[in-house]
């Protein structure tokens, strides 16, 4: 496998483009620009843990989209045009005027609610590719260490997010083959917390017993160097935001 | 290197003392052994060593501890992090970083060592320890064995003086232990580390180890070589109880000093006992069943039989299938072809109360079942959901593990009792079939027993099968009637106890060991041939 990219290019890159997707406002170079970074993606993929975020960023960024739309068609100005279907309206009290929930539904009305979902959905698409491709483990060996303490905690919290996953899974089996039919939050949750209690504690314990926060500096191994072609990138992306947002 | 002088321990909160007045000196290079029952404080003991206790856990220390001449009381544990490392039983808990290389170099870049001195000492530990290979692989995707490597890597990259290891082969199946035993070895003859070592397998340890700690109950503790405190204690290996059973005049710890002194037993003639007959009917049908997860085979063409009254043991290593093919009887998921009958059912369609009686499991994680503030409530709980009379599942406990406080809150019981409590209630909604992925993990001797012998009886009392997935080859010897061995998804062994762990050096028992060509397995299987001849 090639060397990956800095890990600051990619992120870099994935602002550039976030950029670029809001100022020209354009859902369809938007969802091209999508498809670009999910075959990346595709490309690049190594079986890491982190691997899973773009998938998970896209479903995030589906279910968005569908609230949007079925909020924008419900509520909102009316927009005049084509018109598809009308909803019944619902009566509001006098003191919300200018509001109206149901109501006529214009082909233009519709559109421009997908259009501004899909925009969101892409945004988060794009982080979403950002974290898939350099995990924020990685991200966190460039910071400055004057705010690496910080990165440290962050990075404690996200990783115990996909163990508490399979442990919710692992436990929830457990309860449904004992016959317990209707789960109930409070015999899923108990098991669940007193786990990741332990964990984050025994994490801090091994933290505290080799030697972490005892050195006001902090010294890299492997330093990823910055290399010619993240230049070439990076003023590639710029270009593209730069084409993208004059346009 | 470590001095314990008159070392008190209580926890705030707890009636309890954990440690008493215990002194005592571990030279340099010496491999010491604590061992105890659960809960009797070993981690504890381990802990104290580099100052986790009661730095980070709290607790009233009195007496002192040194290692190497710094007072663990004056310093926070990272401070003595250059002396000495720590290896915990589960290392994916302790895990920082998400690849092999950065979490072996996390100490020094913590501790501001030049990039020069990190190169040289991560090439250093991936060569001792065989790592380079993985070198650039996610630890997620590692399996145990080479997890705990890593843990110890990531350690030994600091240079320490002193190793602490806290029941590091537990999850372990035999192979991966030996694998991890055998680098510990080296490290104390070749580099003169000093490893203090808790476990519960003494088989597996007890050959290398110089001295032991013995954390008895009542609050004594004490030290010395293998031979002495294995003379007297309770807690003994297969190997101690057949030189007591045999009168042998020395205790051996290895397989060889013991083989050496039984040459008379191994030659002279015995009649081969017969077994008992067993009932060929039926009870799980397991035909042509394959399954895999992420376009990963975990099952291949498996085929098995298991009847009533029999108790059938699942081995084979970390990641072989076993815990898949239990998942599939148990009807979690259904296979991806073949078939599976429990007792002429598909298991994946029982639901409620029927599936209760039909099938008992207990996880491998047993507290995943239990989620009530007490134990009294627990049975309770069981008791309606099975509409049994009040009382009932509490009774049964009580004849597993007597003396049970029954109102302690499940997660303050020992694991021993814990398994007791889970096993009680999912026997409370008489089962069927019972199925245990993994259960004898952290017991002592004394609870394996007590739940060999609760096993037992319910197999043989309601003539019903009990199937278990467990590495604990001294357990399989104990309980079980016969052995499906696996690999790679495939079922390469299967036949009676006796021919299968015989067959295979790696999972064969000690007494087995010992006594091989002899059929025997146990220290009873031993003393009963001898019985029988005289």
């Amino acid at each position: 496998m090639k060397r990956p990219l800095h890990p600051l290019t990619l992120w870099i890159c994935a602002i550039l483009l976030a950029i670029g997707v809001v100022v020209l406002d354009n859902a369809f170079i938007a969802l091209a620009i999508v498809g670009a970074v999910a075959l990346l993606v595709y490309i690049r993929r190594d079986g890491s843990p982190w691997q899973r975020s773009f998938a998970l960023s896209l479903r995030i960024g589906a279910t968005i989209l569908t609230i949007r739309t079925v909020v924008g068609i419900l509520i909102g100005v009316p927009i005049p045009g084509t018109k598809l279907f009308t909803l019944p309206i619902l009566d509001l009290p006098s003191w919300m005027p200018g509001i109206r929930i149901g109501g006529a539904v214009t082909l233009e009305r519709l559109s421009s609610s997908l259009h501004e979902g899909v925009i969101i959905a892409t945004m988060i698409a794009l982080f979403g590719a950002a974290t898939s491709l350099t995990s924020p483990h990685k991200l966190l060996r460039v910071t400055p260490s004057f705010i690496y303490e910080v990165g440290l905690t962050l990075v404690i919290a996200t990783s115990l997010f996909p163990q508490l996953a399979t442990s919710a899974r692992r436990i929830r089996n457990a309860q449904k083959l004992r016959g317990f039919e209707k789960i109930q939050l409070r015999s899923i949750a108990i098991p669940l917390l007193e786990e990741s209690l332990s964990r984050s504690l025994q994490l801090a314990a091994a933290m505290d017993a080799r030697g972490y926060g005892m050195s006001r500096k902090r010294s890299r191994y492997r330093p990823q160097p910055w290399l010619m072609r993240d230049n070439f990138i990076l003023l590639l992306t710029a270009a593209m935001m730069i084409a993208m947002v004059t346009q | 290197m470590i001095t314990f002088s008159n070392v008190s321990l209580i926890y705030p909160q707890s009636t309890k003392t954990i440690l008493e007045n215990l002194s005592f000196q571990i030279e340099e290079g010496e491999m010491v052994l604590v061992m105890g029952e659960t809960g009797s404080g070993k981690s504890s003991l381990l802990r104290l060593i580099n100052g986790l206790v009661p730095h980070h856990t709290g607790g009233i220390l009195a007496g002192d501890i040194s290692v190497d001449g710094i007072s663990t009381r004056a310093v926070k544990p990272g401070s003595l992090a250059h002396l000495v490392g720590i290896v915990g039983q589960n290392p994916i808990n302790g895990f920082v970083t998400d690849i092999v290389e950065e979490e072996l170099a996390f100490s020094m870049e913590a501790l501001n060592f030049p990039p020069d001195v990190m190169r040289k000492r991560v090439e250093e530990v991936l060569d001792l320890l065989s790592l380079s290979a993985l070198r650039r692989r996610s630890i997620a995707t590692l399996s145990g064995g080479e997890q705990q490597r890593v843990a110890i890597g990531a350690a030994l990259v600091m240079h320490p003086k002193v190793l602490v290891l806290d029941e590091p082969t537990s999850a372990l199946d035999p192979i991966a232990a030996e694998e991890v035993l055998s680098v510990l070895h080296r490290l104390v003859h070749d580099l003169s580390v000093t490893v203090i070592i808790a476990e519960h397998r003494l088989e597996r340890v007890i050959q290398f180890v110089d001295r032991i700690i013995y954390i008895e109950g009542n609050g004594d503790t004490s030290i010395g070589t293998a031979d002495e405190i294995l003379k007297q204690s309770e807690l003994v290996p297969p190997i101690v109880k057949l030189a007591r059973a045999l009168n042998l005049s020395e205790i051996g710890t290895s397989v060889r000093e013991v083989r050496r002194q039984t040459d008379h037993i191994r030659n002279s003639e015995y009649s081969r006992p017969l077994s008992s007959p067993r009932s060929e009917s039926t009870a799980i049908e397991i035909s042509h069943v394959s399954h895999s997860y992420n376009e990963k085979s975990a099952l291949s063409n498996v085929s098995a039989a298991i009847n009533h009254g029999e108790i059938v043991a699942i081995m084979g290593r970390n990641g072989a299938g076993k815990s898949t093919l239990l998942h599939s009887i148990v009807g979690l998921h259904a296979p991806d072809s073949g078939e599976i009958k429990v007792n002429g059912f598909d298991p994946t369609l029982l639901k409620g109360a029927g599936r209760r009686r039909a099938i008992g499991y207990v996880p491998q994680e047993p507290s995943d079942l239990l989620f009530a503030s007490s134990v009294e409530e627990e049975c309770v709980l069981a008791d309606r959901n099975n509409e049994i009379t009040a009382g009932s599942t509490a009774a049964l406990l009580n004849r597993l593990v007597p003396h049970i406080s029954m109102h302690a809150h499940p997660n303050d019981l020992s694991e021993g009792q814990r398994l007791a409590l889970v096993l009680s209630i999912v026997l409370s909604g008489n089962p069927e079939v019972l199925i245990l992925d993994e259960p004898t993990r952290g017991l002592d001797y004394r609870a394996k027993n007590l739940f060999a012998i609760a096993l037992k009886e319910y197999a043989s009392q309601f003539n019903r099968p009990v199937l278990l997935a467990t590495h604990d080859v001294e357990l399989v010897a104990e309980l079980a009637d016969r052995v499906l061995f696996l690999a790679e998804g495939e079922i390469v062994a299967d036949g009676t106890t006796l021919d299968v762990l015989l067959s295979s050096p790696a999972f064969a028992p000690q007494v087995a060991k010992v006594m091989s060509p002899k059929p025997w397995l146990t220290v009873t299987d031993v003393v009963h041939a001898l019985e029988g001849s005289s």
